[in-house]
């Protein structure tokens, strides 16, 4: 156990994060389950806390495991493919799976164990890993536009296939993607231009949402988020209350919060274990909590931002880069939904939330920044070894 | 530093920072200053309870009341939520003992722990009063207010329908309903079940932790009024309802009455029947399956819309008029009655003793048998020189339109469509090309295969009481106000039949009644045109028939009276249906042993 322990390496910042959010994750989800347990497995909380602490642990011992992984290994042109074409197929096979269910799927089951999963979780690491690639290959070409719409093509196409099942991932997705590729040098107006493309796209989307709702998949849903947030005198006390409930929860958590297992508005918070969860950890932990949690997030995307300053290699940097951005955007976007900045979108808070796969997707792509923090270290030491070796040499003269 | 890795990420990181900043602005914001999310107090709940709308009242068309509602309560209990409290105290107030109350939590407690049970229904009105003051005591109990349907003169029960608690599949189908919630499930209840349920509203409450109710949440701005439900005024009379009922005593059968100038029904009678308070509240269940076990009676079955017998002679109206729009017939046509019609090698169709020949209008008076299978035998012959099957197909066209084989598709629930049988039907029975006009000769006397119901045959009888046309029957006749018409189902189909046939066919139901078959419904005082009919049943006596209309000159009512297993229709439809038109027309009756006679009549046994 001891020489596990010894071989955790890379960023010890990150890990203590990793680590005080899952155990926030399981006293949440305990908490937040209380009523869910009432009314599906009658009474018997102890259940999605069990659940939830098997997810946690082998979120954990998968970013142990993928750390230990030298990071150039990612970098091999085989193994990006693969997840990518991985993605895409996925990502067809669940289109293809909402036709035959009739409405847009956000989750594939997987065959025999019960279980679902969100292909939109595998294709947001790969798509950034493949893109990283791309990036590092052709620094000294990045200017060229030739260079530039080449990158754009993986991107959209991936969006693409997110968007009728989850527009709000596919956004979040081609933000991050952009980010990095404007991180990584490319031309300003190439970047300005594709902006300036979204927002024509998003324009005409938000038109067809609020005029046309039955042309678009999800479009009635779509439109009525959009009303509710813009508009709180359109919540219906009966079914869109839940906004005002996240809105209670958090002030009825004052600065110190109601204190863990006091929460009220669990019962009526519609999913106080996923969508609305920093709602519900505000209510339990108070301003305090929250603030503190906000802090977490800030503080990891700033670790990451260091590790790929420090990173020689260019994969390596715009790697570690795009996947934090990635994660802390998404937890920054639960948060607004939460305070009611941003209307209802569906994003989990990354490692916090309940549900399985999404968590272990995050601590994969965790592990990997990790594994590229180690590289750094390994490169330290050795350059430290070389030296006192060269130093030695001169000694010896 | 890595070569590509630019000063640009500065602006990415203040970016974040930012976005955090904006994030932890916008908490202190919502808990500083936007207080009107602050609850009262830390520990205080929100209780969400659905307001239910009274479900509309339904009147008849003399706006007496049909159907209303009583109120009710029952005391529900969540397990889950009882503390310690004085339980001898509790009992008292309820007057039950000690041992019940136990017994009773441990049964609520079996069915959920969290969910709420009735644990003492239908409390009466001032105990709700008296224990609503003192329930705060009593952690995990409340009184759920509910409306119970009554009906005051318990008189057309399978028109007026009932509701009870909607199932889980109707929940899963229609989200609105939630567990508990009523639904019309027959009759006038479940067509115009939304008109009649309103729209539930919902009221937030505070509630603290001792069950006490703190006043409602931010002063009621997130509460929602329940929208009372829409009175309905049915074309029902009742005190023609109730007096068909009355004359259908101890008799299987129906009666169907339609005012013609607009195809409101007036009455529309079933026997046996059953009162429907009975199918309200706790009770439902236990006296539904009491009267579905009644096999003998059948009362739960809707004779008037639902039961399908032939004709008999009253469709003979039918084929004379068909047969005078063809030009097959002409008023002065005749045919001979040697005692009935040879259909070769033996077989014969037999009709009664009357003079012969015997013209158009007499056919009808004395409802020569005979007569009709010559006029049938010419329409399916004649009607298309091609074949048997195109005037087979040509004739039933016709007969469709009179509204026979096919629902009428407005307010009456259940009806059924009857049956005219397709060509294909023959073709099946008897083999391509094997049949002919004498294979199904006994359509012309309204026997065979033919099926109607009672309230097609009442149609029939409006048609020809306007001489050629009818609005669709139907029983609502105002939505809201007594005065607003339901204009929903006043189309109005008008048969491409002329009006000079339906005046020849009217004379002769008058002839019927005043020098016919029909003598029993004579009057003297009003001029009543109708038609005798008898159904032929293989199982039993045969059922007795009778159409009638009146006054002659712009009739107020046209009705169908079918008393199955009666014998021939002038011994006991046509009574029924003549006191029927008399109590409509001067609501009195003159002929009290005749009443008296009819109402005595027991046909069960
Ligand atoms: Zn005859």
């Amino acid at each position: 156990m001891l020489r596990y322990i010894r071989n955790i390496q890379g960023d010890k910042v990150i890990w203590g994060i990793v680590i005080i959010l899952s155990v926030l994750s399981l006293l949440t989800v305990y908490s937040a389950t209380g009523s869910l347990a009432y009314a599906k497995n009658d009474g018997n909380t102890e259940y999605y806390l069990i659940k939830q602490l098997i997810v946690v642990v082998a979120g954990l011992l998968f970013m142990y495991l993928i750390h230990l992984v030298k990071y150039t290994w990612y970098s091999k042109g085989y193994i990006i493919f693969v997840t990518f074409l991985l993605s895409i197929g996925f990502l067809a096979a669940l289109i293809i799976y909402g036709l035959t269910i009739n409405s847009a799927a956000r989750w594939l089951p997987i065959p025999l164990t019960g279980l679902t999963f969100q292909p939109s979780d595998l294709a947001k690491p790969a798509l950034v890993m493949f893109l990283a690639k791309l990036l590092a290959n052709n620094q000294d070409k990045i200017k060229s536009l030739k260079i530039y719409l080449f990158m754009l093509i993986p991107i959209i196409l991936i969006c693409l296939l997110i968007f009728p099942s989850n527009f709000s991932t596919a956004a979040i997705l081609f933000v991050s993607c952009l980010v990095l590729i404007w991180i990584a040098r490319a031309r300003m107006a190439h970047i300005g231009l594709t902006i300036l493309a979204g927002a024509a796209f998003g324009v005409i989307l938000f038109f067809l949402i609020m005029h046309y709702p039955k042309a678009i998949p999800r479009g009635e849903t779509w439109k009525h988020r959009i009303e509710v947030w813009l508009d709180d005198s359109k919540a219906d006390p009966e079914a869109d209350y839940q906004i005002t409930q996240a809105k209670i929860a958090i002030a009825s958590g004052g600065f110190f919060g109601k204190t863990p297992g006091k929460s009220t508005q669990r019962n009526f918070l519609p999913h106080p274990y996923s969508d609305f969860i920093f709602a519900f950890i505000i209510e339990e932990y108070g301003l305090v909590g929250g603030g503190f949690v906000t802090l977490l997030y800030l503080t990891l995307f700033f670790r990451i931002v260091r590790i790929a300053n420090r990173c020689k290699g260019n994969f390596g940097s715009f790697l570690s880069f795009g996947i934090g951005f990635l994660i802390v955007f998404q937890a920054l976007i639960n948060m607004g939904v939460a305070v009611g900045l941003l209307p209802v979108t569906g994003q989990t808070l990354p490692l916090v939330s309940m549900g399985g796969t999404s968590l272990w997707f995050t601590a994969i792509s965790i592990g990997i920044i990790l594994s590229v923090s180690r590289g750094l270290e390994i490169e330290a030491q050795e350059e430290k070894t070389s030296f006192k070796i060269s130093d030695n040499l001169y000694a010896t003269v | 530093m890595s070569r590509g890795f630019t000063a640009r990420k500065y602006f990415i990181l203040v970016l974040i920072a930012g976005i955090g900043s904006a994030l932890l602005i916008r908490l202190f914001f919502i808990q500083v200053i936007a207080d009107k999310y602050i609850l009262s107090a830390n520990n205080n709940v929100l209780r969400y309870i659905t307001q239910y709308p009274a479900r509309g009242f339904v009147y008849d068309r003399n706006g007496k009341l049909l159907v209303y509602n009583e109120a009710a309560y029952d005391l529900m209990v969540i397990p889950r939520q009882i503390r310690d409290f004085d339980t001898t105290g509790f009992c008292r107030l309820l007057g039950i003992d000690v041992q019940t109350f136990i017994e009773k939590v441990e049964k609520a407690r079996k069915y959920s722990s969290y969910r709420p049970t009735i644990f003492f229904p239908q409390i009466s009105k001032e105990n709700y009063g008296f224990l609503e003051e003192k329930l705060f005591r009593f952690p995990g109990f409340y009184v759920q207010p509910r409306t119970l349907r009554k009906y005051p003169l318990a008189i057309a029960a399978h028109t007026v329908g009932y509701i009870g608690e909607v199932s889980p599949a109707m929940i899963e189908r229609k989200p609105y309903y939630k567990s508990g919630d009523y639904i019309g499930i027959s009759g006038i209840e479940k067509s115009y079940e939304e008109i009649l349920r309103g729209k539930k509203g919902m009221k937030i409450r505070v509630v603290d932790v001792h069950n006490r109710d703190m006043g409602s949440f931010q002063e009621g701005k997130y509460d929602t009024l329940p929208v009372a439900g829409i009175g309905l005024w049915a074309s029902l009379d009742a005190d023609l309802q109730a007096y068909g009922e009355l004359l259908m005593t101890n008799k299987k059968g129906s009666i169907v009455a339609i005012e013609p100038s607009s195809g409101e029904i007036l009455a529309l009678v079933t026997s046996p029947s059953y009162d429907p308070n009975l199918l309200v509240g706790q009770v439902r269940s236990r006296n539904y399956a009491m009267l579905a076990r009644d096999t003998a009676r059948i009362p739960l079955f809707n004779r008037a819309l639902m039961a399908q017998y032939p004709p008999g002679s009253t469709f003979k109206i039918v084929n004379a008029l068909i047969g005078l729009h063809e030009g097959i017939l002409k008023p002065t046509t005749a045919f001979g009655c040697p005692g009935g019609f040879s259909l070769g090698s033996g077989k014969v169709v037999k009709c009664h003793a009357h003079f012969s020949p015997l013209q158009l209008k007499q056919s009808i008076q004395f409802s020569c048998n005979t007569y009709y299978c010559h006029a049938f035998r010419n329409i399916i012959d004649k009607g298309s020189r091609k074949s048997t099957r195109a005037g087979y197909e040509k004739w039933r066209k016709q007969v469709w339109d009179f509204g026979f084989g096919h629902k009428f598709e407005t307010d009456l629930a259940n009806e059924l469509n009857g049956n005219i049988p397709s060509a294909d039907y023959y073709d099946r029975f008897h083999g391509k090309n094997r049949w002919n006009s004498y294979s199904i000769i006994s359509l012309a006397i309204g026997q065979g295969e033919i099926g109607v119901t009672p309230v097609q045959l009442a149609n029939l009888c409006a048609t020809i009481a306007n001489r050629g046309f009818y609005y669709p029957p139907h029983i609502i006749r105002a939505i809201g106000k007594a005065d607003s018409l339901n204009s929903k189902f006043l189309k109005k189909h008008v048969l491409n039949i002329e009006k000079e046939h339906f005046d020849l066919v009217v004379d002769a139901m008058e002839d019927v009644v005043l020098a016919g078959t029909a003598t029993g419904a004579r009057m003297d005082s009003i001029s009543v045109c109708g038609k005798t009919g008898t159904a032929q049943n293989p199982h039993g006596k045969d059922h007795s028939i009778f159409i009638a209309f009146a006054p002659k000159d712009n009739p107020r009512i046209a009705l169908c009276v079918i008393v199955e297993n009666a014998g021939f229709g002038a011994t006991w439809a046509a009574p029924i249906a003549s006191l029927m038109i008399e109590k409509y027309l001067t609501r009195k009756i003159q002929r009290q042993d005749l009443e008296t006679r009819m109402v005595e009549g027991n046909l069960l046994r």
